[in-house]
């Protein structure tokens, strides 16, 4: 089968209903390597602001994807959506197979919002079984269930104690929890280490990762481009809501690939042919880009030929928050770029007139 | 954490269509959570407490063949006793007119108003998207939102119906199984005011303000009730005014005679068209509007206290009251007994289709709104 493309059931521009799209998607699965197939979200608010402009994005199943972005670029607006939580301007794609906001599927997805809050009459453990409840569980089920991650997310001993007691970091894992309660296929998480100490943060890191080694997809969507480094498989970095860039670590630095060879001594005239050389004390950095093999082993060959002691060889890439910023620069600089050419024909027209 | 569908299976909540135990397991999941919410509430319990002090207070009276008392303290009130007041009647009466009348209609209701007042702030500000991530559609979860709002009430007048129950049976000697119809009644009368309260408190995201609005709103209601009552007063009095004029003009014989009665009936029948508009335009208004005194006062007619109670006695004294009321409505030919006759025959002539109909009609029209409201904002 091939991609499926389904327009949201809620969407505002009198697209197909939810029953139609149902009915549709039946006959417009995918093939069930991918968990999230967005071909064109868009969002507009009170008619005038574009949070979303034809989003498009791929996230295969067990993987864990992150979702980066500045303040307002739309991040918590696409999740929301996938989650049905916003109503789409326009949504096609699939979540798990079936069209986004096919509700019936949202009990296969686990969800912990950003800036969640849980009532504060419910104990944790309450709590993680009411979402299980909502989320189609069976009664002994999300029992079993809510034990079991309670454990996992470190709350064991503070399952029975109302939420409203509860630090941010125990809410974060308690929500974490609460997602992971109906046993996702896709877990979607906003921010999810906000308010966790660094400790807590290494041990949600590993309760996603233990996520990936059981075939889960989870979505992360995250600030810290450090955190995002670390887990994920792929990344798509927004910039006012457009995809950028979107594919593994190394597709996004893929055209930042260098390598640094260091040497004993000054560096000779030569090197300047294949790179930027500079010293630091006794000795020497021959620094270029090249996705050529070949090119660095010319140049190893030529030092050894001269009987240079090589002292190691390196590979550079981009890190993401280089990418990232870089992105950002080019996006904001692009914006500059519009608005003053706008300025400037508007001062055209006005001095024309 | 294991995964149960990494072996190829599918997920065992995988569907396409909800089904009845998928309804079923979330409404129940709500309801319990309400519950809890309310276990959680001091509120709660001050009013269960108090549900049980005004019992208490409605057992601590005694009636026999010489007297009433309370606490076994005879307060020596002459006529009431149980060959005025026999089987329960004056229990009922109690219980009908304190315990409906001011506990459940007024200070019971105004408890629960402030009890459930967060209840949708809290559900568009607080829990909304974690809620809507679930396979749950928005309009069922506002709709059963609001149903667990009444489990205050419910719960409330569910033991009040309970221990009036008893209190009856011990102490009035009847066992009265028509008061639990209290409970449903006293529901769907919270039910008007919470749906304004539910409406008032998604749109401003604020309890203050929903718990103010509806404040308003009930002494809006009470207001028109009043307007309406007090028309109708004014309009039956004025009928049978005109009818007494003219069956007094057919039997005098003489011109002369007739002639000074001519007048009064031209003046009194200009002032009834007056008062037919005005009871025309409150019971236009009334009609859309819900109606909280009947809907309570369904209850006193389903207790069947008998509304003559004490009529021998009021008989002899009709007629001064009527030359008293005469100064307010210029009546000559009115007495008190047949006006209150006249009104009770037209209340009579309102149904309780009429009285609980329109005031759902209200309700429906109001959440539906609220509903489609809650359907389309984003979150």
């Amino acid at each position: 089968m091939g991609a499926t493309i389904a327009a949201h059931p809620l969407q505002r521009d009198g697209r197909p209903t939810l029953r139609l799209m149902v009915a549709d998607a039946r006959s417009q699965e995918s093939d069930g390597s991918t968990a999230i197939d967005l071909v064109d979200v868009t969002k507009m608010y009170a008619g005038r602001v574009h949070a979303l402009q034809g989003v498009a994005m791929r996230v295969p199943r067990g993987e864990i994807f992150g979702l980066l972005g500045p303040n307002g670029a739309g991040k918590s607006t696409l999740v929301k959506i996938m989650t049905t939580i916003v109503r789409p301007t326009t949504a096609r794609g699939t979540i798990l197979g079936m069209p986004i906001g096919h509700r019936p599927t949202l009990s296969r997805v686990g969800y912990l919002p950003e800036h969640h809050r849980f009532p504060a009459y419910l104990t944790g453990r309450q709590c993680v079984e009411f979402f299980g409840a909502m989320g189609l569980m069976r009664c002994a089920e999300r029992h079993r269930r809510a034990a079991e991650l309670l454990d996992v997310v470190g709350m064991g001993a503070w399952g029975d104690r109302r939420v409203g007691t509860y630090s941010k970091g125990m809410q974060q894992r308690t929500g974490l929890a609460a997602a992971l309660v109906n046993d996702p296929e896709l877990v979607i998480l906003d921010e999810p280490t906000d308010g966790v100490d660094p400790v807590g943060r290494a041990e949600i890191r590993d309760v996603l990762l233990r996520m990936r080694a059981e075939g889960r997809t989870v979505f992360l969507n995250s600030h810290l481009l450090g955190e995002v480094e670390l887990v994920c498989d792929r990344v798509a970095i927004m910039l006012k809501g457009k995809v950028e860039r979107q594919g593994t670590m190394a597709d996004l630095t893929h055209d930042s690939r260098a390598w640094r060879v260091t040497i004993e001594g000054a560096a000779p005239a030569w090197c300047a042919q294949f790179g930027t050389a500079s010293t630091d004390g006794s000795r020497a950095s021959i620094d270029f880009k090249s996705e050529d093999l070949a090119v660095l082993q010319s140049l190893i060959d030529r030092l050894r030929a001269e009987r240079i002691a090589i002292v190691g060889v390196r590979e550079t890439r981009e890190s993401l928050e280089n990418l990232f910023m870089r992105l950002v620069r080019d996006v904001d600089g692009r914006a500059s770029a519009v608005g003053a050419s706008n300025v400037n024909s508007a001062m055209r027209a006005g001095g024309s007139q | 954490m294991n995964a149960p569908h990494e072996s190829g299976a599918a997920h065992p909540l995988s569907r396409r269509h909800l089904t009845l135990p998928d309804y079923v397991v979330q409404t129940w999941a709500i309801f319990v959570a309400a519950y809890r919410e309310l276990n959680a509430r001091k509120l709660f319990w001050v009013a269960l407490l108090l549900n049980g002090l005004v019992i208490g207070a409605v057992a601590a009276v005694g009636i026999d063949e010489k007297g009433i008392s309370v606490f076994g303290y005879e307060l020596g009130i002459p006529g009431v006793t149980t060959r005025t007041f026999p089987d329960g009647q004056l229990y009922k009466v109690i219980l009908s007119a304190l315990g409906v009348g001011f506990w459940l209609s007024w200070l019971s209701t105004i408890l629960a108003l402030l009890s459930t007042a967060s209840m949708f702030p809290d559900l568009v500000t607080g829990g909304v998207d974690t809620m809507l991530s679930k396979p749950i559609g928005r309009g069922r979860l506002f709709f059963t939102k609001f149903a667990t709002g009444l489990l205050f009430t419910a719960l409330q007048v569910s033991v009040f119906a309970l221990l009036a129950f008893f209190v009856l049976g011990i102490r009035g000697g009847v066992w009265e199984l028509g008061i639990f119809v209290v409970v449903p009644l006293m529901v769907v009368f919270f039910s008007y005011l919470f749906a304004v309260q539910a409406v008032v408190g998604a749109v401003t995201k604020s309890p203050i303000a929903s718990v103010i609005v509806t404040l308003l709103f009930w002494i809006f209601i009470f207001l028109v009730h009043s307007g309406e009552q007090f028309t109708l007063v004014g309009r039956t009095a004025s009928g049978l005014e005109i009818a007494g004029i003219e069956a007094k003009l057919d039997s005098l014989k003489t011109e002369e005679a007739k002639e000074g009665l001519r007048k009064p009936l031209e003046e009194q029948r200009a002032a009834d068209e007056n008062w037919v508009l005005a009871h025309r335009i409150f019971f236009g208004v009334k009609t859309v509007l819900p109606k909280t005194t009947e809907t309570a006062g369904l209850v006193t007619r389903a207790l069947a206290v008998a509304a003559d109670i004490g009529e021998e006695e009021d008989a002899e004294a009709d007629d001064e009251n009527a030359r008293r009321q005469r100064g307010f409505f210029r009546s000559q030919f009115v007495t008190e007994r047949k006006l209150r006759g006249a009104i009770e025959e037209e209340m009579a002539k309102r149904p309780v289709w009429w009285v609980v109909g329109t005031s759902f009609a209200f309700e429906v029209v109001l959440l539906t709104l609220g509903a489609w409201w809650f359907r389309r904002r984003d979150f």
